[in-house]
């Protein structure tokens, strides 16, 4: 084990503005905007009409397809209507919902408790409770846990190398044994029975306690130290500082033996399994340097960002007012000009971004330095990239690797001309796969 | 919260501290001891050189904007391409490249420290010579290596090496009379242009420390450019693998080319002459300060470890060759030029594997269904 890899970054963790937050509980909001894409695959297919009366939990989308997961509603009351409306990522449908008064609430639903915790019915259990990859991609994770290949390593991604968001870093510390739990049952669903948890070294806090806690319940857990350096949460680059294996470029880590997976996912799945809760709530960090108070919450899906703002005391104004909101961190996420998005399964954190954070100046010629190369943790050529791209040859750009990259921004962190070389880079690898390069 | 909110592609922050404009301050920073070290060993004519320099790169820079792009409209300054600091650094670097004094005078135009009949560069407070060639090489530099290409980031070779040896090549007569003012005068004319056996230990001491009396100012003090060198190293501005591996194998080189040719022609005698005749060559010409300033020029560098390692060795083999064999004391800014022009096809073939990549077996594949 290396604990780091090549390349990477050194951004400003700025962790403080919510790492002392305890994870509190979001009032839930009148109306909410339930995306029935909230996952990579196909949309779930509506199955309520405008009217129904639905109760916490239910189920509102078929999963349409193995590569898709159902979606459940995530309060109580009356469809309104179920339209097309813009996400962070682009536009789906939504199912909105006006919350009744709770008093004629009826329970919110829960799964039967399973009969038996073996690998196949856990795994049943996570496909029908909807479980997705919870770091950001969303990805089905009962797709993720039927591979074809043999694994022998599970790896829980506790990195979090993302600056800002704390939402794991607080799991880490408030619901240690329930995602400790999560882990082992996901990898019993491939056949291992330990599970091997990566933390960052600027959380070495976290890292003692969750392994005192799993010496003390006696589970099989390993703790890992890897260097903090961006983007050390990144899948690959992950592996390759835990296991020294090397994820084919354009394959996927099941390829090598090992499947990773999100602390909050891992929590996800154990609320799942033992309490049998349907994913409809995730804890969410809003945090940023024009956010009044900073906090890690429990958010309801379909919760628009203006809500979940609003509950962490709005967002400030005058000088220190938002230039930039972020569905995610400030190196991958989404930049978003309408507050009424809704928060789905994957928004991990809603960060306001101040003018003397947020960049939005002007880029300068390239001056051929070279820092984004060897910044780049996938060993690519951004600035050639960039400057074939611009001059449109799209097999320039192939072939310094732009179908490879992963989108961490390393390289336009560091440009010393503030070039925006993933905005190149992104549209490259879009076109090649289009043009099957 | 609705209004003016920015969207744009992630990442969302940059790295404050780093910007082209501190990349160009840093490399100003760490010409300061060189500056420093020339105006010591030959007097204050070098600041008037730089001054020169520095402002007739600024100037034509301005100027070809103005007049080629037709910009020199109100709140041009705002945007003004000479904010980023290049154009500065160009001409410090060309300033000193040149010698301080060159006694031509064809226009009777010096100004010397006192009404002589018969004046040495010792007397000489001010040579219109030399700035007339600076002005000559900072044009060169300016608007046809760099502005005509496109500007920062786009001059095909080294402004500052091509202005020089342009200015040196055009007006080679001065070239020819460049001699200097040093406090110990009686080590006399280049080393380089002179004798190719052996150096005595006070003569490699005194190319350490700048004590040469000649040759163009910001090259002669080691000293001075090592302290500039840790600090680009440092600040990260270079990569400090190319200045080593340009010194290391001109060293070798200098040892297997010049001492062979020494010790067939009998010049020198011993391993010590041959040895102490390569580090002499390590020491002298702009062998040191080229390495680490010029050849360092992101623009015309290649842009990976191994490319940037094969450009260096290409560019110690040339000055080798270029000062034994044609014995001109310009070898490095030659040898700088050519691998500037070199260094687009060494990035064309030599750039780095995605992490993970495996070539396509398509070979092995159709075996595999030919067998099927």
């Amino acid at each position: 084990m290396s604990f780091t890899f090549k390349g990477g970054v050194h951004p400003p963790a700025n962790k403080e503005f919510s790492d002392r937050k305890n994870v509190e509980y979001m009032p839930p909001p009148q109306t909410v905007y339930i995306p029935l894409s909230q996952h990579i695959g196909k949309p779930a297919k509506a199955i309520v009409a405008v009217g129904d009366k639905v109760a916490e939990g239910q189920k509102i989308g078929e999963a349409d397809g193995f590569v898709s997961v159902p979606v459940f509603s995530s309060v109580c009351g009356t469809v309104k209507a179920v339209e097309n409306r813009a996400t962070a990522f682009g536009k789906c449908k939504h199912i909105v919902i006006e919350r009744s008064s709770d008093e004629e609430a009826p329970a919110a639903f829960r799964f039967p408790p399973l009969d038996s915790r073996d690998g196949a019915s856990i795994l049943r259990r996570i496909q029908e409770s909807g479980i997705v990859g919870m770091g950001g991609a969303g990805f089905p994770v009962h797709v993720k846990l039927s591979p074809k290949e043999k694994i022998d390593k599970f790896i829980i991604n506790a990195a979090e190398c993302e600056p800002y968001i704390t939402c794991d870093y607080r799991i880490m510390l408030e619901y240690t044994e329930q995602f400790l739990r999560g882990a082992l049952y996901m990898a019993k669903t491939v056949g291992l029975d330990k599970a091997i948890v990566g933390i960052e070294s600027n959380k070495t806090d976290a890292a003692d306690f969750v392994s005192r806690v799993a010496k003390e319940k006696g589970y099989n857990v390993e703790v890992a130290v890897l260097k903090t350096k961006y983007p050390q949460g990144a899948e690959k680059q992950l592996i390759y500082a835990m296991t020294g294996r090397v994820v084919k470029a354009g394959g996927l880590p099941s390829g090598v033996g090992v499947i990773v997976s999100n602390v909050h996912t891992a929590l996800s799945v154990a609320l799942a399994v033992e309490d049998g809760q349907p994913l409809y709530k995730r804890i969410m960090t809003v945090t940023g340097d024009a956010v009044e108070e900073p906090k890690n919450f429990w958010c309801f899906t379909g919760t628009t960002y203006d809500d979940a703002v609003n509950f962490c005391g709005g967002a400030k104004t005058g000088e220190d007012a938002p230039v930039k909101c972020l569905n995610g961190g400030p190196m991958m996420g989404v930049s978003v000009s309408d507050e009424t998005i809704a928060c789905t399964r994957t928004t991990s954190c809603i960060l306001l971004l101040g003018k003397k954070s947020a960049f939005t100046g002007n880029s300068m010629p390239c001056i051929n330095c070279g820092k984004c190369a060897s910044a780049c943790p996938m060993k690519l050529m951004p600035m050639y990239i960039d400057s074939y791209m611009r001059t449109g040859d799209l097999k320039g750009a192939v072939k310094y690797g732009a179908k490879y990259c992963i989108g961490c921004g390393c390289c336009a962190y560091v440009c010393p001309a503030k070039r925006p070389l993933l905005q190149s880079i992104k549209l490259a690898k879009k076109k090649s796969m289009e043009a099957k390069l | 919260m609705k209004e003016n909110l920015f969207v744009s592609v992630s990442p969302h922050i940059t790295e404050a501290k780093n910007s082209v404009g501190r990349i160009m301050t840093d490399v100003l920073i760490s010409l300061c001891p060189v500056v420093v070290a020339a105006v010591f060993f030959f007097g204050y004519g070098v600041m008037i050189n730089i001054a020169v320099a520095v402002g007739a790169c600024i100037g034509f820079e301005l100027l070809y904007d103005a007049g080629v792009r037709g910009k020199f409209k109100k709140g041009y300054f705002k945007n003004a391409s000479i904010k980023d600091g290049s154009a500065a650094v160009t001409g410090v670097i060309l300033a000193l490249n040149f010698p301080t004094f060159l006694k031509v005078d064809a226009w009777d135009l010096n100004i010397y420290r006192a009404n002589i009949n018969f004046p040495t560069t010792a007397d000489i407070l001010f040579s219109f010579d030399t700035v007339i060639m600076l002005i000559v090489a900072s044009a060169f530099a300016i608007v046809v290596v760099k502005m005509l290409f496109g500007g920062i980031g786009k001059n095909f070779v080294n402004p500052a090496a091509a202005g020089r040896v342009f200015a040196f090549m055009t007006v080679s007569l001065a070239a020819v009379q460049t001699i200097g003012l040093g406090l110990d005068a009686s080590t006399g004319a280049t080393w380089l242009s002179g004798s190719t056996g052996g150096v005595s230990g006070s003569v490699l001491l005194n190319m350490f420390i700048g004590n040469t009396g000649s040759a163009a100012v910001g090259e002669t003090c080691a000293i001075a450019i090592i302290i500039g060198f840790i600090y680009l190293v440092v600040r990260k501005v270079i990569d400090f693998r190319l200045p080593l591996v340009i010194v290391g194998s001109t060293f070798v080189f200098a040892l297997l080319l010049s001492g062979i040719t020494g010790l067939v022609s009998g010049e020198m005698a011993s391993a010590e002459d041959v040895f102490s005749n390569a580090l002499a060559h390590v020491l002298s010409g702009g062998l040191l300060f080229g390495a680490v300033y010029m050849a360092t020029d992101y623009a015309t560098s290649p842009n990976t470890p191994l490319g940037r390692a094969i450009f260096g060795i290409g560019i110690a083999l040339i000055t080798v060759l270029i000062r034994v064999f044609a014995s001109a004391p310009e070898g490095m800014s030659f040898a700088i030029l050519i691998m500037n022009i070199v260094a687009p096809l060494i990035d064309r073939y030599i750039y780095p594997k995605p992490f993970g990549y495996e070539k396509p077996e398509k070979k092995k594949k159709e075996k595999e269904e030919a067998a099927a």
